[in-house]
């Protein structure tokens, strides 16, 4: 519509094309009474002029077309049930075009923390026969210890940016934005309660099957996230994550046994392990080393 | 005769090709205006700043008029408006006389206070002044891995000005909250128990205050705006614990809870008057939790007032996804584009 008014401001001002316009009309009149059968055609909007094909956006600037991005990252999980994780950790990632690029995200575990629950089932749960195969003896921080935590990521990705444009704050700041869509898959190093109970195995009540062992879980991973451009040079970006795949979140024997396999059945293994929806939020800051383009 | 006639059609297309070619002559005004050829001059010699032989295009760069008519009073007008060979030279003068610049009006124009403000954005696409919005939604809550609390919600806005609104949102979540299978399996393996609770409806007064828009394109193809807001307020939430510890002897009513809320949202426009929305919403207020001890005898188990013990400060984070509409659908802006 726009397009179509701008075209149309054009030829009021341009007195030459007046000739051009009555032809113009006459042509169209008559198309109309030859397609009068067509309703539809009657509805289009013919753009004419000169932003007849023209893109929706002209000297566009491309921030990301040939492109390579070096991203720290901040992240954090949320909705976790037993432990919290932040990491640390970079992107890397070469922009083919301005609308896909590829890459690889990386990120440490630095920080490991217990929620609530974890702690009122350290402080308050019984030791006895009833819960010696699921909670650590030790009161110290033994229920703490034996769950389970994300070390570290990997993951390689396809990003695909569909939205590019522009946003103002308080009608004073305008900063040029993109959202985009990232795709792949995560390699998730889980430090996790070992398998216990089984014949040749430690037995699931003895302290020591309660010590965690790393394994490393593969998962689809996707989300999506915005990018806020500062500078041709520097972005600041905010990202969703999520990476699902089943872990054994506590260490509890909770599956295995029964008809439907969904009670204990005195052993620790990969049955245990639930499907679990793994989120988290990612802040990051971009550095662009090469030089930005613009469109057409 | 035949050679005659072998001509007939070539002299036929050339006058038809005559005044095709003043037409392209015509096309290549711009540069000829500014560069006039010789013979202009020479025909011309009363007008030299008339157009060209056979032109009608427009100079508003350079007045003919008005040297013609100074040079000779008598003359005027019909020296302007006719060129050497007495045929129309155009111009809007000739179409709208009214229209035509004097040079009287350019200074007039010159000195003529105007007002200099420019806003960033002169017309912005979906306004919001003085419009209400209708924000159906169905909200999931984000925080509580114990009870979910999905359920649907109704907001109304009415935006003072194109950046802040008041309005009243409230939620149903009675018979949709959904005790999660992690609590069974967490009570059975280390026998404890967490104290849930339920939420029945919420009802709540805001403000909204809109400080970022935008735009985005699609596919480099088509254009949509956006804009974020904050959104905060108070109201009443009424909410009961779920009987976990005894859920023999107790059975909790819902009571109505002072509640404070703050939030964040996105909201997509499809066209001027309808939108998508996301909103991050965080209900707080203060939680009674069931007792988690059980009164020795029957008497005191089935005492209400040992029922409850603590009360804790609880964040209802939610995501509200819905549409929005506005009302009324159409309106004038004040200012031109």
């Amino acid at each position: 519509m726009r397009r179509f008014v701008t075209a149309a401001k054009k030829s009021a001002t341009t007195p030459k094309i007046a000739l051009g316009k009555a032809a113009a009309c006459a042509a169209v009149a008559l198309g109309m009474l030859v397609a009068a059968p067509s309703e539809a055609s009657a509805q289009e909007i013919q753009l004419t002029g000169p932003l007849k094909g023209a893109p929706a956006v002209r000297q566009l600037r491309l921030y990301r077309e040939g492109r390579l991005e070096i991203a720290p990252t901040f992240s954090f999980t949320f909705l976790d049930e037993y432990k919290r994780t932040m990491f640390a950790g970079l992107r890397l990632q070469y922009n083919i075009k301005d609308w896909i690029g590829i890459g690889a995200w990386g990120a440490y575990g630095v920080v490991n923390s217990s929620t609530y629950l974890t702690d009122r089932i350290n402080e308050t749960s019984p030791r006895n026969d009833q819960t010696s195969a699921n909670v650590s003896p030790n009161k110290a921080s033994g229920f703490n210890d034996q769950t389970s935590e994300m070390k570290w990521i990997a993951a390689p990705q396809i990003t695909l940016t569909p939205f590019r444009g522009k946003l103002a704050i308080f009608q004073k700041l305008f900063v040029d934005t993109d959202a985009y869509f990232h795709l792949g898959a995560a390699f998730v190093g889980v430090n996790e309660r070992g398998d216990c109970g089984a014949a040749g195995q430690t037995k699931c009540t003895a302290a020591a099957s309660f010590t965690p062992v790393s394994r490393t879980a593969i998962a689809p991973t996707f989300g999506l996230g915005l990018t806020f451009y500062a500078s041709s040079l520097v972005s600041v970006g905010v990202e969703y994550r999520a990476f699902p795949f089943a872990w054994n979140r506590a260490g509890f024997d909770s599956r295995g046994g029964g008809n439907d396999g969904k009670f204990p059945d005195g052993k620790v293994d990969s049955q245990d392990r639930t499907f679990r929806f793994n989120q988290m939020i990612s802040l990051s800051v971009g550095f662009f080393p090469q030089k930005r383009q613009s469109s057409e | 005769m035949k050679q005659a006639h072998r001509w007939l059609p070539i002299l036929a297309a050339l006058a038809l090709v005559g005044p095709l070619a003043s037409g392209s002559a015509h096309a290549q005004k711009k540069r000829g205006g500014k560069k006039p050829s010789p013979q202009a001059p020479a025909a011309a010699p009363a007008a030299p700043a008339a157009a060209p032989q056979g032109s009608t295009d427009i100079e508003l760069d350079a007045p003919a008029a008005a040297p013609a008519g100074a040079a000779d009073p008598n003359a005027g007008a019909p020296a302007a408006a006719t060129d050497a060979t007495g045929s129309p030279s155009g111009g809007i003068c000739e179409i709208d006389p009214s229209a035509c610049p004097k040079e009287l009006d350019v200074k007039a124009a010159a000195q003529k206070q105007v007002n200099a403000e420019i806003y960033a954005v002169q017309q912005i696409y979906a306004l919001r002044y003085h419009r209400l919005e209708l924000q159906p939604y169905w909200s999931f809550s984000l925080n509580d891995q114990f009870v979910s609390h999905p359920g649907p919600g109704l907001a109304l806005n009415y935006y003072i000005t194109n950046v802040l609104a008041i309005g009243v949102n409230g939620n149903l979540y009675a018979g949709l909250n959904n005790d999660s299978d992690f609590n069974f399996q967490n009570r059975r393996a280390t026998r404890v128990a967490v104290p849930l609770n339920e939420y029945q409806w919420n009802a709540n007064v805001n403000f909204t205050y809109v400080p970022v828009y935008g735009k985005f394109a699609g596919f480099g193809d088509f254009i949509f705006h956006y804009d974020a807001y904050v959104v905060g307020g108070a109201g009443v939430i009424s909410t009961r614990p779920i009987a976990v510890i005894d859920p023999d002897n107790r059975k909790f009513d819902f009571e109505p809870k002072l509640a404070f809320n703050a939030g964040i949202g996105l909201r997509i426009f499809f066209n001027r008057w309808f939108a998508a929305n996301l909103e991050i919403r965080d209900y707080i207020y203060n939680e009674k939790l069931e007792n988690l001890s059980v009164g020795r005898t029957a008497a005191e188990q089935q005492d209400k007032a040992t029922w409850t013990k603590d009360n804790s400060l609880t964040n209802n984070v939610q995501a509200q996804l819905g549409i929005s509409v506005f009302l009324p659908f159409s309106w004038e802006y004040r200012l031109p584009k």
